[in-house]
């Protein structure tokens, strides 16, 4: 059983299966555990919102990278998760078991949004490039409404939707009497995205995980093999919201507001952008590009840079034009064939 | 004489909102039709042609046709530069054009801001306004709706009777048989990217007079272009664009009438959703298919 576990976690649906990189990767789990010790509680909680986006990223390499279906609105899923748990967790606030019901709610609300749209793309067999522009032009018209929000006529229960100004005031995450905030909250992240990139590398390595595979392959040969393509990209699609949504919930506990820029076009790109530069077709290659233009876009534009976005635009097409796999996995892949090169060097 | 009244101003906002669903898409669907490429830069370039024409007009004093037609150009060759360099290398890889020209949009749209600052001092609607029983009509709608008629007729004219039409629909076909051929398939290409993006400019500056001048302007046409595109589909880009804006706005008008514009857009969204559950490749190969039948029939 548990080597049956360990080949699921260690299988080759994603970079990194050699002994050498599981030492790296626990060694670099510690470190990022070590983390808080070191900084003050204002730089943990900076990182803890690098990490927060990782499922988000991660969905989008579930659904681009391993199925072959572009979405350039999961930020929309995101948007539902956050604003949701706000409504909830906000008219329960004082109730400690209020923002245990707001992440449910959130999660089934993005969930059902998400299902019903993919019902509608997947079952109608529509061509390759409709589903982007479906799903971007959701998430325009979710940031429209919720910008015409203003006032006190928009409110659910004690909730005000708030406009362009935004939902503020979202109380944090708590189990019990226990509050998530600071240091506490960056190692729920922690373990958050830890659990999806295992949990992740699970599905893609068991057999549900190379049939997804395939279908990005040649989604025709697949379903003459006796594949059910549409259910599978739908459940894929569902799966993909239900991890933006996770992050949309850590992003209002995390800084316990949201406005309707978070599902605006440029946060739209944003989750795009990191699993193209990374290379779409492997988790960790996202996960790390994820950590690393967070960064790269936090540190800018908290000197503000207003080239920020120029800048990020500016990697994308780069990297579509010469790194169309993605400069991690190149660089991976580079690694590999140096370390490679020395062990047949020193063998010989 | 109510009745008359309001079924006349119906009609009018039913023009209207054909109208712009047709001007903001038409540069999409040529590019589309074509290629198969959906060039996500379309808003951004819808607002370069809109900055043209205020900056020629206003501060350069150009009357606003010439003004237009400038932007046509401007953006045309802004759009020939674009391929030159970037959309070339994604032809076959259709997600990958979708992903490169979103990073294009990005930096078009900020860097406006850059530039240009945040705003734009907006054109004056040309042309008053008539009233007739109640409603009143602005004329500048009225010579909009006319163009895009004339553009229907302009584009039919360019495939149907010009050298070009006729590579272009053979490119479109077969694009190898055309190029074993001797069609210039790269020139086809190159001609029609950039004529779609000249498109995107002449609509987004006849769209400008309706609208705020602002380096993210091109946001309000994306959703109802893309719409448009989506349920119009590429099989044929005149009957798509004709038959998608109409069909469209025969559905947004009521609606957008009764319950605001925003509802009338999401009523659009709702409305692309089912009809590409019926029709999967949009309403130009329904209408293709349709044809071929009673074709086929007649030769019976």
């Amino acid at each position: 059983m548990t080597s049956k576990i360990l080949h699921l976690i260690g299988g080759d649906a994603d970079i990194g299966t050699s002994k050498t990189f599981w030492i790296g990767f626990v060694i670099a789990v510690i470190l990022f555990a070590l983390y808080p010790t070191q900084v003050s509680e204002f730089r943990a909680s900076n990182v803890s919102y690098y990490l927060l986006n990782i499922p988000l990223a991660l969905g989008m390499a579930l659904l681009w990278g391993y199925c072959g279906v572009l979405s350039f609105g999961h930020v929309a899923y995101f948007g539902i998760a956050g604003y949701t748990y706000g409504i909830i967790a906000g008219n329960m606030a004082g109730n400690s078991f209020g923002p245990i019901a707001g992440v449910l709610g959130g999660l089934l609300a993005s969930a059902l949004v998400a299902g019903i749209f993919a019902y509608f793309v997947f079952y109608s067999r529509v061509r390759e490039w409709i589903i982007p522009i479906l799903t971007l032009v959701l998430t325009l018209l979710l940031e429209t409404f919720l910008g015409q929000t203003a006032g006190y006529q928009w409110r659910v229960g004690s909730v005000l939707l708030g406009g362009y100004n935004g939902m503020t005031g979202i109380p944090a995450f708590q189990i019990g009497s226990f509050v998530f905030m600071g240091y506490s909250f960056y190692y729920f992240c922690m373990v958050i995205v830890l659990a999806c990139y295992v949990g992740l590398r699970m599905l893609l390595n068991s057999k549900f995980g190379q049939v997804v595979t395939a279908i990005r392959e040649d989604p025709l040969r697949t379903e003459i093999f006796g594949y059910d393509i549409r259910a599978r990209q739908w459940l894929v699609f569902v799966l993909s919201a239900l991890l933006a949504a996770i992050s949309g919930l850590l992003y209002v506990q995390w800084g316990n507001y949201i406005t309707p820029s978070q599902v605006g076009l440029l946060s739209a790109a944003l989750p795009v952008i990191w699993a193209a530069v990374g290379g779409r077709t492997s988790l960790l290659a996202v996960l790390i590009a994820t950590i690393v233009l967070n960064w790269v876009t936090f540190t800018l534009s908290s000197q503000g840079n207003q080239y920020a976005m120029v800048i990020i635009g500016a990697a994308l097409v780069i990297t579509m034009l010469f790194f169309p796999r993605g400069i991690v996995i190149m660089l991976a892949e580079w690694i590999g064939k140096v370390t490679n090169r020395k062990n047949s060097g020193a063998a010989t | 004489m109510e009745t008359d009244a309001l079924a006349l101003s119906l009609t009018y906002q039913f023009g209207t909102n054909a109208a712009f669903l047709f001007l903001a898409a038409l540069g999409l669907i040529v590019i589309l039709g074509m290629m198969n490429i959906i060039n996500l830069a379309h808003g951004e370039l819808m607002m370069m042609g809109a900055y043209v024409a205020t900056i020629t007009h206003n501060q350069l004093g150009l009357p606003f046709p010439l003004a237009v037609i400038v932007s046509f150009f401007a953006v045309a060759v802004f759009g020939a530069i674009l391929e030159l360099l970037i959309v070339r290398r994604f032809y076959g890889r259709e997600l990958g054009a979708l992903v490169v020209t979103w990073g294009i949009s990005l930096i078009l749209g900020q860097g406006t801001l850059l530039v240009f600052g945040p705003f734009m001092p907006a054109i004056k609607i040309p042309g008053g306004s008539y009233s007739y029983g109640g409603f009143s009509y602005s004329a500048y709608w009225l010579i909009l709706i006319a163009i895009s008629i004339a553009l229907i007729a302009g584009l039919y004219w360019l495939y149907r009777y010009t050298n070009y039409g006729l590579q272009a629909r053979a490119t479109m076909q077969n694009a190898e048989m055309a190029k074993a051929l001797g069609v210039p398939t790269n020139r086809v290409y190159l001609l029609t990217f950039s004529l779609g993006a000249g498109l995107a400019g002449l609509s987004g500056a006849l769209l400008a007079p309706t609208s705020t001048i602002a380096p993210f302007m091109g946001q309000q046409f994306v959703a109802p272009a893309f719409i448009t595109v989506v349920v119009g589909g590429a099989a044929n880009v005149i009957s798509g664009a004709v038959g998608s804006s109409v069909l469209l706005s025969a559905i947004k008008t009521p609606i957008g009438m009764a319950y605001g514009a925003f509802l009338g857009t999401v009523a659009l969204l709702i409305a692309s959703l089912i009809i590409i559950r019926i029709m999967p490749d949009g309403i130009s190969a329904a209408i293709q298919k349709l044809m071929d039948r009673r074709r086929t029939r007649k030769t019976k």
